[in-house]
């Protein structure tokens, strides 16, 4: 179980959530809230759509995640870094690398991390262009 | 938009109960403190963007949750009278 102390933006009361992964669905992975059965987020793991991704995480989300130090995390490594699909009605999946759902792989602990200096797009289109990604 | 110059250590005033002051002037960022009563929230732009993004992709994904698990119970595309 993802415990997020501080919730999502829009959703700051739901602190807790499962990451699911089916095998008919993968990549995907869905975020469901253990708080409010009706939510649930599709996500994405971000190395699979954009794998020269780095993160530029805040003191304060890094101090949510109980990360130290003045590195960033190493993404699959120190935190697992998943960006929330949204679908609209005729168009294109658009996922958020503007602020990707970044949690510490040792406590479980998660936020959505808006990135600072971010060269991304809360709706960045599917499939990403390559230039954008390495 | 009402645009002002301030230095480090100066202050704008908002309505009766607000105050913006510089902090620090840095070479690319500003420090900002800001002091509001608790009944007006103050949040960095770009969460308020967030927000909106996450109710839309909320939203839909209840629609395609129930699609996804229409075709996987029925092994098939979901059935029309669904």
């Amino acid at each position: 179980m993802l415990v997020f102390p501080d919730g999502i933006p829009a959703f700051e009361q739901e602190t807790r959530f499962l990451a699911m992964r089916q095998p008919l669905n993968d990549p995907m992975v869905f975020l469901q809230s253990l708080g409010n059965p009706d939510l649930s987020f599709v996500t994405l793991p971000v190395p699979a759509v954009c794998p020269g991704f780095e993160l530029h995480m805040t003191t304060e989300d890094l101090e949510t995640l109980g990360l130290a130090g003045a590195r960033q995390p190493a993404i699959g490594r120190d935190v697992l870094c998943l960006a929330i699909l949204s679908f609209e009605e005729n168009a294109r999946p658009t996922v958020n690398l503007l602020a990707p759902i970044v949690v510490n792989i040792q406590t479980l602990r998660g936020c959505q991390a808006i990135q600072t200096d971010s060269p991304y797009s809360h709706r960045e289109e599917l499939p990403l262009r390559e230039a954008a990604c390495s | 938009m009402l645009v002002m110059r301030r230095r480090a250590g100066e202050s704008i005033l908002i309505g009766e109960d607000i105050e913006i002051q510089i902090l620090h002037i840095g070479e690319s960022r500003i420090k900002i403190g800001i002091t509001a009563p608790k009944s007006v929230p103050v949040t960095l732009k770009e969460v308020q963007l967030i927000r909106q993004e996450n109710l839309a992709a909320a939203q839909v994904r209840s629609v395609a949750a129930l699609r996804g698990m229409l075709e996987r119970l029925i092994d098939g595309p979901a059935d029309a009278e669904l």
